[in-house]
């Protein structure tokens, strides 16, 4: 045997998955960030909101869990790259011959499952803690939808990712992002009580639409952007998708350009 | 079949780079200046320059990890930029260093990971990854974590994820640097092995005697142009019929120097110090220069030493690398 065929791209998103597991595993103090917060986050939550209803309770610790995810999504995808770059791997993966889309998109994936993880773990404890049953009309259902919900913030963080890699500023966009999208996508304040102008805004995210048809199902009475469940799916899955292409065109210009400044070996 | 693996045509590279934070001014950097080379299949071939000649920003052009910013580079008969996604998969780089590892994991999932962006079939890759932790003498550290290996236990898993997907080129930049002597020798080994089963070898380094020792084709690189070029055979003839003498006194003055310079036969001398004494190597070309007229020709250094020796290729490297700097 001389040489191989390029790998399948499948393949390469788990052996990049696999890898960001154990890195993980061999790093504790993640857990702090992805785990420990979300949980710290819910419970102040709970505290603040007891008197005013189980509708408000769970809007807010579904604020909290969400805001919990999306800094590991976006803090993950920051890090897909600038660990690659920290660690002088960036180049001696740049030179195999798969494409580093799909290097990232493991490395993402895993973060958002962790973020996932982090989210189901706010809802045990809150219960455990109050042993108050949160208002669920179908748990099932509920959590079909809230994968839904990474997946749709996976697609984000690979677009974030894309932008990562054109500058050695990540830290900095990354903060910013993190913000823009705790008020963008309303996780925490009921669209409705946003400034008008971030409201289309929000709409671009596909998260927010994802997160809509999450409420539907876990607030009773909610009322959201009111286009009902199927729309706000469908919105969603058309964002995602929009997000994963330009992503994927991204990143071929992005390595290009790397590979032309001659930057890949810089942190 | 006598297609060159490497061809570059007047292959020259700028890098734009910018310094200060406030007020910056953009950096010119002429990394290559128009590098003809051809590199033939099954051969060792050595890539000679000091610190700063282009060495790096070569390979990685070669090895489609940099853009030319001219001319052109064709690889396997492939062009390295447009066609960089089938070079790849046939040629391994070692780039080496301290950096470019998972430190977290273990010498054995940095092998893994690579293998599957490599695309090495995942029936072979247990079995694969064994014989290259083998062949680079690193099968009982597998299991360690990187962030525990020495500089040279890191060289070797550098070397191991090279070869992975058994490239039929080799780049390798700079494989011993930084190692002790004993692990350089070993590297050098392994290289004369790769060499002997038949894989091209594509190698810098600033060592005359490690390209010596290991390559069929030398080239010299200064300042991103290629100032010699030839076998190792071919370098020894340059040396030709020149010998070095070596004169050591407590410092020489001007006078003293043309004096020598006038003798006949001495065509260059290259000064050293050494604390209070200064040895000055002389080349000269003539049998009939002796010790004697040396002697004669500084009347006033005491405590002179005056020792001839055979002129190395070394010597004419920096020959090479100094002519191009003056
Ligand atoms: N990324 C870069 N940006 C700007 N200048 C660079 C960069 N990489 C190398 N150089 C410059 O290009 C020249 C050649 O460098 P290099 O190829 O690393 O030489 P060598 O490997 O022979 O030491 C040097 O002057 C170096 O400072
Ligand atoms: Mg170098």
């Amino acid at each position: 045997m001389r040489g191989t065929p390029p790998p399948p791209g499948p393949r390469i998103l788990g052996a990049s998955f696999r890898l960001a597991a154990q890195t993980f595993v061999a790093d504790p103090q993640w857990l702090i960030p992805s785990i420990v917060a979300p949980v710290i986050f819910a419970l102040a939550a709970y505290e603040m909101y007891r008197g005013s209803g189980p509708v408000l309770v769970l809007y807010a610790i579904l604020g909290a869990g969400m805001m919990s995810m999306w800094g590991q999504t976006l803090y993950g995808s920051g890090w897909a790259i600038g660990q690659d770059r920290f660690l002088g791997t960036l180049e001696p993966v740049l030179g195999a011959p798969a494409r580093y889309l799909w290097v990232v998109a493991g490395r993402v994936l895993w973060n958002t499952l962790i973020g996932l993880a982090g989210g189901a773990l706010v809802f045990l404890v809150i219960a455990a803690t109050y042993h108050a049953p949160l208002p669920l009309r179908d748990p099932l259902l509920f959590v079909g939808l809230f994968a839904f919900v990474i997946a749709t913030l996976a697609t984000v963080g690979l677009l974030f990712s894309a932008l990562f890699v054109l500058t050695r500023y990540g830290g900095f966009i990354q903060n910013i992002g993190e913000f823009a999208f705790y008020v963008a996508t309303g996780c925490m304040f009921p669209v409705v009580l946003l400034p008008f102008w971030t409201t289309p805004l929000s709409l671009l995210f596909p998260p927010t639409w994802a997160l809509d048809a999450l409420r539907y199902v876990g607030v009773p009475g909610y009322r959201g952007l009111s286009w009902g469940l199927l729309p706000d799916l469908v919105g969603a899955l058309v964002l995602s998708v929009a997000y994963a292409a330009a992503a994927a065109l991204l990143f071929e210009r992005v390595v290009r350009h790397v590979l032309a400044q001659g930057t890949a070996d810089e942190y | 079949m006598s297609l060159p693996v490497i061809l570059t045509r007047d292959l020259t590279r700028v890098y734009q780079s910018r310094k200060g934070f406030f007020f910056q001014d953009a950096v010119r950097t002429e990394a290559l200046r128009g590098v003809n080379l051809e590199v033939s299949s099954g051969e060792v071939y050595g890539l000679l320059g000091p610190n700063g000649a282009g060495k790096t920003t070569l390979t990685k052009i070669l090895a489609t990890l940099l853009l030319p910013t001219s001319g052109t580079a064709r690889v396997l008969g492939l062009d390295v930029s447009t066609e960089s996604r089938a070079i790849r998969s046939r040629i391994g780089l070692v780039l080496g260093g301290e950096r470019g590892l998972y430190n977290r994991v273990s010498g054995r999932e940095n092998l893994r990971y690579f293998a599957d962006l490599y695309g090495v079939p995942v029936a072979r890759r247990a079995r694969r990854i064994d014989e290259v932790l083998e062949l680079v003498g690193m099968t009982s550290a597998a299991d360690r974590r990187v962030e525990e290996y020495s500089r040279g236990m890191k060289q070797r898993i550098h070397l191991a994820r090279g070869l992975l997907h058994e490239p039929e080129l080799l780049f390798l930049d700079e494989p011993t640097i930084g190692l002790d002597p004993k692990s350089a020798r070993e590297i050098r080994k392994l290289i004369r092995t790769l060499a002997s089963q038949g894989v091209t070898i594509f190698l810098t380094t600033h060592y005359m005697f490690e390209a010596e020792e290991l390559c069929h084709r030398i080239s010299v690189l200064t300042r991103g142009r290629i100032v010699a070029e030839d076998t190792v055979d071919g370098l020894r003839r340059l040396v030709g019929g020149d010998r070095t003498i070596e004169v050591e006194g407590y410092g020489f003055d001007e006078k003293e120097l043309s004096l020598l310079r006038a003798l006949p036969g001495v065509s260059r001398i290259v000064e050293e110090d050494f604390g209070p004494r200064e040895r000055l190597t002389l080349r000269v070309r003539t049998p009939e220069t002796t010790e004697g007229d040396i002697r004669a020709s500084l009347p006033l250094q005491r405590d002179l030493r005056i020792r001839e020796r055979t002129t190395t290729l070394e010597d004419i490297y920096l020959d090479l690398v100094e002519e191009e700097a003056t």
